[in-house]
């Protein structure tokens, strides 16, 4: 049994994207301001918001189109993967948000690819701001390690137990 | 037809309008916003002064003085005021001040326009500011706006004079209380 084409490719897209985000994000954080710290991080937001769109896509799709039954595996393992899951959903939406707040507080309003504007939900303020930066530096680490866990723990169903656990996501074959 | 306009537009202004008056940054505001990658921020001066002759009845006479503090330029953000500050835009230790001179006067809606020079960084550009003026009590509330292009004046210098990332077009929006002199 494996997830549908729609909630692969979503699930994909948003392994991509989060690669280029850590990678825009990080190289931003390092530079004076600038036109290059600028327009990384007009790219970072615009994923960043597109990363958004997709969580909300993901979970309606998810109930449209309801996830295979995994593969027998202890209780325990069932809940750590459930609770990994879903906090990874969280993520998803945290990760985002907490950077939308940030470029608000710091009075650099996010733009989605220069098409539209997004609103602000809070005015300019640098105690805001320093929040809201050290809570998405907060939940980037989060997400590092609930990916490693989410990966460690794919790999180790697909080639330890080798229940085939890794082909719910990849194409291919009947589902 | 005329005459009765003339007489209305007498009887609606108040004499004391045509009185110097003035303003500076305790009695109001003065933001300027620009667009970033692709979106809108404001920033602020926060110390000018405002004066203005003008009486509605004889427009011909007035003039508006406006001096900006261009240290004073505020955007929330300390590395961007930095920059704004800097040699690239502002460059505020040669021209501490940016001037506007305005002596036309001319009628626009409800409200009127001056035109006139801003000199930004020692580049004097032709401005027009469109503004109402709204007796308050004591004070005079002066409402405007006005449209600039950074470029013209040089503000963004080398690799910032690319309006790939922060357009050209500036918006500058006040609002004062004017209060008569003496």
């Amino acid at each position: 049994m494996r997830y549908g084409y729609v909630a692969q490719t979503l699930h994909w897209a948003v392994v991509t994207l989060l690669v280029v985000q850590v990678t825009l994000g990080n190289i931003a954080d390092n530079l004076p301001l600038g036109l290059e710290k600028l327009a990384l991080l007009a790219r970072h937001k615009s994923f960043g918001i597109t990363i958004l769109g997709i969580a909300v896509i993901r979970l309606a799709w998810r109930w449209i189109d309801r996830p295979p039954p995994p593969p027998p595996m202890p209780h325990w393992q069932r809940l750590a993967a459930n609770l990994n899951h879903w906090s990874l959903y969280a993520l998803l939406f945290a990760m985002p948000l907490s950077g939308w707040l940030m470029s608000s507080a710091s009075n650099y309003p996010v733009s989605w690819f220069g098409l539209v504007q997004l609103p602000d939900f809070i005015g300019p303020d640098r105690g805001l701001k320093d929040i809201f930066h050290e809570l998405h530096h907060l939940f980037a680490w989060f997400l590092y390690a609930l990916v490693g866990l989410h990966v460690a723990a794919a790999l180790k169903h697909q080639f330890v137990d080798r229940d085939g656990l890794l082909f719910r996501m990849l194409p291919g074959g009947p589902r | 037809m005329i005459f009765r306009t003339l007489l209305l537009a007498i009887l609606l202004c108040p004499a004391a309008l045509a009185d110097v008056r003035q303003a500076d940054e305790s009695a109001g505001t003065l933001n300027f916003s620009a667009i970033q990658a692709g979106a809108k921020f404001t920033g602020s001066f926060k110390r000018f002064q405002v004066k203005l002759d003008f009486d509605p009845a004889s427009p011909a006479k007035g003039s508006l003085d406006v001096t900006v503090e261009s240290p004073s330029i505020e955007t929330q953000d300390a590395e961007r005021d930095e920059i704004l500050k800097s040699p690239d835009f502002f460059w505020t230790e040669k021209h501490p001040q940016a001037i506007f001179h305005a002596t036309d006067f001319e009628r626009a809606g409800s409200g009127w326009r001056a035109s006139g020079e801003l000199t930004i960084r020692g580049v004097k550009k032709p401005i027009a500011v469109q503004f109402t003026l709204v007796p308050a009590g004591a004070v005079t509330v002066m409402k405007g706006t006005a449209s600039l292009k950074r470029l013209a004046f040089g503000l963004g210098q080398g690799d910032w004079a690319s309006t790939e990332w922060i357009g050209d077009d500036v918006d500058v929006r006040f609002e004062l209380k004017l209060t008569p002199i003496g």
